[in-house]
């Protein structure tokens, strides 16, 4: 039995008790460190095989390969009406204008060889002569070398996806049509350059024409309601819930709620904007106004939340102050509380809308998953937004899709940087401590 | 409303005289309470025109609590209720109809800490003037800007820097352009709660001959832990203990003979 009577340490004895516990102490801290490195570590190499992953792929995507090709513009097979409109040029045969040049230059023998090499060139030869004789319609009766892009498949090849050493039977291309293409290379007829699409043209089932214009000014316009929806909402409530609210059960389940609602999962708003939105009010699905309102649903609690949090950091000194000199509640809030607390809220709010911005699932539920060749001209156009179009590319087969998902990926990457940049020089800005 | 013939027919507990011939404010029977928790009992006493009275007394008997009444800063707090009357020029501050915003002009407040808001020293000076409408014309708000920062004594370490931030000072400039802040408003009655308490010496001391300077013209209630600072600046000295008032009276009268035993036991330094 040891005695273990409570006795006064002597200060050696106390040194060396301390001294021992120390060197346990220096390990648990180093313990803890080597935790931490590890810990960044896995995030950071996490972070850069996403950032390589999607880069290798998503950069190729937005270069395409392009065919040049000399086409004689025939006045009257262009433009039957003669009047240069777009329903005349719509009416023209342009596309037989495009495989007829290109027969000249690859001189396909029989029905099978013709019908191969009309698979060469994008289907969207045709609106792009069209265009051109709409914007310049001298070249009418001339002679000029035009680039169309290939078709998907082609570009799979020319990137080497699809193998010259497959058996002809399990490839997407027969041989045919790869003679063909060796012969145009041999022409230095094939060229590799940035995309015309991708950041320009709109959704497309044919890749090598899709691009992500009309998903981004989709998605810019429904931000742009979420937005007006949402920060004076957030911020109104904020102030209210913060300044003027009693304190008593009914705010107190208020606020518990308004905690709650940040932590729903945002499909479920998704249903009650299906629900509310168009079920009751009848509003058209897919626009942008429809998804912004279900969108600031979703953010309304994180700007609350924020804004709220940065009310309260204001110090009651500013306040005292304010009051002190015999300014009103509303200008004390008005000339002190928000201006000082501008920074935090609209921090909160970026955050917020980043989140909305990255947000898939709630736009399913009203209807902006549509195939939507249109660019929305306004936000009662029907159009979808940069995820739902990433979500549907990755659905899609063919093959040039999954470069331009990735392609679409980092221009929404992109998008988000440059709005946590602005929410970083917005603080910076505005938190010029005086 | 009031009944004037009874003002001073009060029964009080503390001790000296607590009437003033020329009272700016009459506090009669003022009781404050946090909640439950009453922090303020039964105290009366009379703030004459243009004197400095200085409340003293150890921390939590509630001075800063009953110069917060006085120009309804306790307003901001949810829980604190205030009994018992409180006349300004005869007019009852707590009554219904009386609206803070002109109530806090005339009774200005200058804060333990210094606290300019975060703007130009100019800005600083101005928002009360501008808020309340003084001035017409930008020549009219740069005078009174001029003349307050002048009265605060800081017009000279400032004029040539009017905006750069008010918060770039040092602390007793800090000080000092709240006390610009606030007399810029031309206020009657200046509270002040222990303004000198986050200052070095020097600072302090520039803040007292700014004190004594603006004894002229205004009344002066202000809050000190310094008893040697009360009986510098004051006319009259009041004691608080334990949310009472236990004794007023001139501060010679205070500091050589006190009546009470506590007062006596606290300025000589026994308890506090």
């Amino acid at each position: 039995m040891n005695n273990n009577k409570p006795k006064i340490l002597t200060a050696n004895e106390a040194s060396k008790i301390v001294e021992s516990s120390v060197i346990k102490r220096r390990k648990k801290d180093a313990r803890l460190k080597t935790y931490g490195r590890i810990a960044i570590g896995l995030a950071v190499s996490f972070l850069i095989f996403l950032f390589v992953s999607i880069f290798s792929k998503g950069i190729p995507g937005f270069f395409q390969y392009y065919v040049t090709l000399d086409v004689y513009l025939d006045r009257d097979r262009l433009d039957p009406k003669g009047d240069l409109s777009p329903v005349s040029l719509y009416n023209g045969d342009a596309r037989s204008i495009v495989i007829e040049s290109l027969y000249k230059v690859i001189n396909p023998k029989g029905r099978k060889e013709k019908k191969a090499a009309k698979k060469i060139i994008s289907t969207n030869a045709d609106v792009r002569i069209s265009k051109m004789v709409l914007d310049d319609p001298n070249i009418l009766g001339k002679t000029i070398p035009i680039t169309f892009a290939v078709d998907d498949d082609i570009d799979s090849f020319l990137r080497g996806y699809i193998k010259r050493d497959t058996p002809s039977s399990e490839r997407r291309i027969n041989d045919t049509v790869i003679k063909f293409v060796d012969k145009l290379s041999a022409e230095n007829r094939i060229s590799y350059k940035f995309s015309d699409y991708i950041l320009t043209g709109s959704a497309s089932r044919s890749p090598e024409i899709a691009g992500i214009k009309g998903a981004f000014i989709g998605s810019m316009l429904t931000l742009a309601v979420c937005f007006i929806i949402a920060f004076p909402l957030g911020v109104a409530t904020a102030v209210y819930l913060e300044e003027f609210a009693p304190k008593n059960r009914i705010t107190e389940i208020i606020e518990v709620n308004i905690n709650n609602l940040a932590a729903v999962p945002s499909v479920v708003f998704g249903i009650l904007g299906l629900a509310i939105f168009i079920g009751i009010f009848g509003m058209p699905r897919s626009i942008p106004l429809l998804g912004g309102m279900v969108l600031a649903l979703m953010t309304l609690p994180t700007i609350i939340i924020s804004s709220r949090a940065a009310i309260r950091a204001v110090p009651p000194s500013i306040k005292d102050a304010a009051y002190g000199i015999g300014a009103s509640k509303l200008q004390t809030i008005f000339h002190h509380v928000l201006p000082l607390a501008m920074p935090g809220m609209l921090t909160g709010t970026i955050i917020g809308m980043a989140q909305a911005l990255g947000e898939t699932a709630p736009l399913l539920m009203i209807g902006m998953v549509a195939f939507i060749v249109d660019i929305p001209g306004g936000v009662t156009d029907p159009g979808t937004v940069l995820p739902v179009q990433i979500f549907m590319w990755a659905d899609f087969a063919e093959r040039m899709f999954i470069q331009k998902t990735s392609s679409a990926i980092i221009v929404l990457l992109v998008f988000l940087i440059f709005m946590n940049a602005a929410a970083v020089i917005l603080r910076k800005k505005l938190e010029r401590r005086w | 409303m009031v009944i004037n013939s009874n003002i001073n027919n009060v029964k009080t507990k503390t001790i000296g005289e607590i009437f003033s011939k020329d009272p700016k404010i009459i506090c009669r029977h003022v009781d404050v309470f946090y909640g439950d928790k009453q922090a303020i009992k039964d105290v009366s006493i009379d703030i004459s025109s243009r004197e400095i009275i200085s409340f003293i007394g150890p921390s939590g008997c509630g001075k800063s609590t009953f110069l917060r009444c006085l120009n309804r800063m306790n307003d901001t707090i949810d829980t604190c209720k205030v009994k018992g009357t409180i006349l300004l020029d005869k007019d009852d501050i707590y009554d219904e109809k009386i609206d803070v915003v002109p109530l806090r002009a005339k009774i200005g407040m200058v804060f333990q800490k210094p606290n300019p808001f975060p703007k130009s020293i100019y800005e600083n000076v101005a928002y009360g003037p501008r808020i309340h409408g003084l001035s017409s014309s930008k020549e009219e708000l740069d005078f009174i800007v001029e003349n307050s920062l002048k009265d605060s004594g800081l017009w000279q370490e400032v004029k040539d820097r009017l905006n750069s931030p008010g918060t770039g000072l040092s602390g007793g400039q800090q000080q000092r352009l709240c006390i610009a802040r606030a007399i810029a408003v031309s206020p009657e009655i200046i509270l002040m709660d222990e303004p000198c308490s986050a200052l070095d010496p020097i600072a302090t001391a520039k803040i007292e001959e700014l004190i004594n300077q603006l004894g002229k013209n205004y009344s002066i209630v202000i809050v000190t832990h310094s008893m040697q600072q009360a009986a510098r600046i004051s006319q009259r000295t009041a004691y608080f203990h334990l949310g009472e008032l236990i004794e007023v009276g001139e501060t010679k009268k205070i500091f050589t003979r006190p009546k009470d035993k506590q007062t006596e036991a606290y300025i000589s330094g026994r308890i506090g």
